[in-house]
């Protein structure tokens, strides 16, 4: 079956050949973004390349005008009912991807295999909205070799080249342009965009969100894609002290936690914004941060970070709840330096400067727990009791009273903190916090959530640390009088293990991995930790160059203090000075292109050296028989071999090739 | 009137390559180099050039690292291209096979041998006839690396007369199509051509009575020039008169008849440039063309008169190439 069929693609005709060669390159360049278009979109396409294989595998006609026409309709309507629009990011992606296959349907002229090729470069750029991953990397290299390849075929007019031909003309054209894209990629001036970034820039990319519904986040704990990564310069805190900052929330309506002022987490209002009280003391830590995009501006450091952390080209301001943001969304790899403080406080000192909203709750919601409240505040060990004596009485019930920690706490009713404290006893670190501050606020004790990432992992290959969407954590703080806001997570009271060891609950794996994990789980962990090394070189080194690092390598060779013009400059000198070099070896190579002349002005100069005189224009046989009348014998074998070279140029079937008479002419004797 | 033709520019364009082409060597062994060819981007190429400018533009906007370098290995990779397309042609030896004389308006041939010195092989080498009127005149080929490949280039002679081939052209746009590489050759060689046989001549002029011969001046009734007899076994097949073989058979005969000799030998035949019609020298040469080859397809001897010249009746090969020789350069 498998045989026939390679005999029949071996016996196609070559327009039908290549017609299917690039059509596997489209569908290549197509695959990756399977997941991330609309449903049709992905059908559609499929479908069309498929309809043209098989026209092309069976040299049947084109289908006419109106099919496509057709097709088209219909693409432009599903675009506009999936996206409301044809413009923008991701209806202009929809679309390219399905002109691309239909425009196979109507390889007519020339002029549209060029269009396919070039739709093709800018369909591989599309992929890079969704993943720049170096598995990324790697596919759209090979499926650019791919397009080169076709194309190169497409321009062998003569018969039926193999395409490995092509592959391998196409193949030297990227190796021997590598060198202009390092070139060109280390020394182009790194931008800002020209125009604003369309809004949907980001869709679908996980992480924290502005506001916390019981349940976010035991999504996110499925999620082992990386959010940050460390590397410390000095000595690294307990992984118990690691608490990066996201938003905090404070606002309650039953159901949802929201940042006190609506929306203040994701605009810039310096106005609302003043500096937050907050001392300092000890060792400070200091570090970088490589932040995976997240379409949020919200800067993770470790609590707490008195100072700004270093980010190129962005403004950064502390929030009152003491979370650094900047002036935009972090819509690309960033990196930045930044130096916490372990030891911290934070908040006004006084009842006075508490804002009530830190006290409130909505009516009608948890009436258990209010009564738990009552109940705590009833018994005499509580009765007069201070905030951290009430605080530590919670956490020991949560310690005491069974609760646990789960990936799968269910779905929760109304009444999210009655439940947790009485019917499941079970939750996840958001439903722990949440049911903490709320019987917190209960017991008329000013509390909030933090969210953020808690912990990380080391990776032995790199040393970085590594935190995923996974850590991602909820935590609560409250207010106590004399001290400040300050940390509790109960969290850490249910399950000691989630804040403090290595061990993590693990989401459920896949089958595969399952099995792997569970045969040889070192050799899975360091498989892993090589394969996120690897990564995050190529994060560090690609992804994240920006124009500091190329102001850095001009540093690097002797500029004092570079801007981004003397890249423009030395980026010109180079392509001047390749282009000037080019120039002499084309001078150089004019003079002897042919090999055989070569050769035979070679003999002549040594035989003149030895003391003969031969003509300028001399053929070889003049030049053989001036060589015996000048060294007789001796020059026998000189004079041979110069009539081979004339046999090889001149003779109907020459018997040595160029490449021999190289070969012999240096193990010649020549006569002294 | 053509309006083209006035077109300013369209003339200036014609006088700079007439002036472009006069000042090129004529050799029938050319070897390009890098003062012989040329390139420049095709339409094609602009659209890479867009492509990859979109592709920038689409990085710096979104910010992709890897989108630039994608952008910069393609525009790398057409750099590349560039040298691949001109040391395509760059290198190359293009040698004429002398070509044989030809008639004018007819579709000839010439042949061009390619000569690849270097390792490697040449791709998608066109040549063609420059300025040639056929929409579709490029002979494609691919030079084997130090090797040789031969190809016939279509060329339609437009004028009479011994004259020097056309200028010839060379093209590639292998591996990418992005850019044209060309050059322009004139070869040395000069080719003869005859004049344009007519398609539909009148027939072959009454033969004149030999010189001192007693027969009177026959006149043409059968539009056929010589007596015929009755079919002899062994005459040769050349002398069988078919025409009239045709029109007995309809008859429902079937006899074979020849054409008498002893009438051939009393007459002779002579193709005569004033005897030829009453029209202008152009076309009175065609259709003497025509007579010599229509003679000279019956196997009889015949001779030429031209203003200022006689060849004497003969037959044969050498004697067709001589009348034929003369009607070229007359």
């Amino acid at each position: 079956m498998l045989k026939a069929a390679l005999q029949k693609l071996n016996a196609l005709p070559r327009e039908g050949r290549d017609t299917l060669f690039l059509l596997a390159v489209i569908g290549w360049v197509v695959m990756p973004q399977a997941g991330n278009l609309p449903w049709w979109c992905t059908g559609l396409t499929a479908g069309v390349l498929l309809w043209r294989g098989r026209l092309a595998w069976t040299s049947r006609p084109l289908p006419g005008r109106w099919w496509i026409a057709g097709l088209l309709v219909v693409t432009i309507g599903a675009t506009l009912l999936t996206h409301r629009t044809l413009m923008g990011r991701d209806a202009g992606v929809t679309m390219i991807v399905v002109l691309f296959a239909l425009k196979t349907l109507e390889l007519r002229a020339r002029r549209d295999a060029f269009v396919i090729f070039f739709l093709g470069f800018f369909t591989m750029l599309t992929n890079f909205f969704f993943s720049q991953s170096l598995l990324t990397a790697a596919a759209m290299l090979v499926a650019l070799l791919g397009l080169l390849t076709a194309l190169v075929n497409a321009h062998m007019p003569v018969g039926k080249p193999p395409l490995m031909q092509a592959a391998r003309t196409a193949g030297g054209m990227a190796l021997v342009g590598a060198p202009i894209m390092v070139v060109l990629f280390l020394l182009f001036p790194r931008l800002a965009p020209l125009w604003g970034i369309p809004s949907d820039g980001l869709t679908g990319r996980s992480g924290l969100s502005s506001s916390m519904q019981v349940g976010n986040i035991a999504s996110l704990a499925l999620d082992e894609s990386i959010a940050l990564r460390i590397r410390f310069d000095g000595p690294v805190p307990a992984q118990q002290d690691m608490y990066f900052r996201g938003p905090v929330l404070t606002r309650f309506d039953g159901r949802e936690w929201q940042p006190l002022q609506p929306r203040l987490a994701s605009r810039f209002t310096p106005g609302f914004m003043g500096s937050p009280r907050l001392d300092v003391g000890g060792q400070p830590v200091r570090y970088e941060v490589t932040l995976e995009p997240s379409n949020r501006p919200w800067l993770m450091v470790l609590d707490a970070t008195p100072r700004s952390p270093q980010v190129p080209g962005m403004n950064t301001l502390l929030t009152q709840d003491l979370q650094w943001v900047t002036d935009r969304p972090v819509t690309d790899l960033l990196r930045y330096r930044a130096e916490s403080y372990l030891q911290f406080r934070h908040g006004p000192a006084g009842t006075a400067g508490v804002l009530p909203e830190y006290r409130e709750l909505p009516p009608g919601f948890n009436p258990r727990t209010l009564q738990l409240a009552l109940d705590l505040r009833r018994d005499p060990r509580y009765a007069n009791a201070d905030t951290p004596a009430l605080v530590q009485g919670v956490m020991d019930l949560l310690r005491s009273g069974g609760y646990q920690y789960t990936l799968t706490p269910g779905v929760f009713g109304q009444h999210t903190a009655d439940e947790f404290w009485f019917d499941r006893k079970a939750g996840f670190c958001e439903h722990i916090a949440s049911s903490f501050v709320i019987l917190m606020r209960a017991l008329d004790v000013p509390a909030r959530i933090v969210t953020g990432y808690q912990g990380g992992e080391r990776n032995n290959v790199d040393g970085f640390w590594t935190i995923r969407q996974a850590d991602a954590h909820a935590w609560a703080e409250v207010w106590m009088a004399g001290s400040g806001w300050t940390r509790v997570d109960p969290t850490s009271a249910v399950a000691p293990g989630r804040t403090g060891a290595f061990e993590r609950l693990r989401a459920p794996q896949g089958a595969v991995a399952a099995a792997f994990g569970a045969v040889n789980p070192t050799l899975a962990a360091s498989l892993r930790a090589a394969w996120e090394a690897v990564n995050n070189s190529w994060n560090q080194w690609v992804l994240n160059y920006t124009q500091s690092k190329q102001l850095d390598l001009l540093k690097n060779i002797g500029f004092t203090s570079p801007s981004w013009e003397d890249l423009a400059y030395v980026l010109l000198g180079l392509i001047v000075g390749v282009a000037l070099c080019g120039a002499l070896w084309t001078l150089w190579e004019r003079s002897r292109h042919d090999p055989w002349l070569r050769l035979l002005r070679h003999a002549q100069r040594r035989l003149q050296q030895a003391g003969a005189v031969v003509p300028a224009s001399a053929p070889p046989r003049q030049t053989a028989a001036v060589a015996l009348a000048r060294f007789g014998d001796a020059a026998q074998g000189v004079a041979d071999w110069l009539l081979r070279l004339e046999a090889h140029r001149y003779a109907p079937q020459p018997q040595a090739s160029l490449a021999k008479l190289q070969q012999q002419y240096k193990q010649l004797a020549w006569p002294q | 009137m053509n309006l083209a033709a006035l077109n300013p520019f369209a003339i200036a364009r014609g006088r700079f390559r007439q002036w472009w082409q006069s000042r090129l060597p004529l050799s029938d062994t050319t070897t390009l180099t890098q003062r012989n060819v040329y390139i420049l981007p095709t339409r094609p190429g602009f659209m890479l050039a867009a492509t990859i400018m979109v592709l920038l533009v689409a990085s710096i906007n979104y910010q992709l690292n890897l989108g630039y370098l994608l952008t910069f290995l393609l525009a790398g990779s057409a750099v590349v291209g560039m040298h691949v397309c001109h040391g395509t042609l760059r290198g190359l030896t293009m040698q004429l096979v002398p070509p044989d004389a030809q008639f004018m308006g007819s579709n000839a041939t010439f042949g061009i041998t390619l000569v690849n010195a270097r390792r490697a092989a040449r791709h998608g080498i066109g040549l063609a006839v420059l300025d040639s009127t056929h929409p579709d005149h490029w002979t494609w080929t691919d030079v084997p690396g130090q090797g040789r490949s031969t190809v016939q280039v279509a060329f339609a002679p437009t004028q009479r007369g011994l004259q020097r081939l056309p200028a010839l052209t060379a093209e590639t746009r292998f591996p990418m199509g992005t850019f044209r590489v060309w050059t322009v050759w004139r070869p040395a060689a000069q080719v003869l051509v005859y004049p344009t046989p007519e398609a539909h001549p009148p027939p072959l002029p009454p033969g004149e009575p030999r010189t001192g011969g007693a027969a009177a001046m026959r006149t043409q009734t059968t539009g056929e020039f010589d007596g015929v007899r009755g079919y002899r076994r062994g005459d040769p097949l050349k002398l069988v008169v078919w025409k009239q073989v045709a029109r007995s058979q309809a008859r429902g005969s079937d006899d074979l008849v020849s054409r008498d000799t002893q009438q051939a030998q009393r007459y002779e035949l002579w193709l005569d440039f004033a005897l030829a019609g009453n029209l202008d020298t152009e076309h009175k040469l065609s259709r003497l063309c025509a007579w010599v080859l229509q003679a000279d397809k019956l196997g009889v001897d015949y001779g030429l008169r031209l203003p200022g010249q006689e060849i004497k009746p003969a037959s044969g090969e050498a004697h067709k190439r001589r009348c034929l020789e003369a009607l070229a350069l007359c």
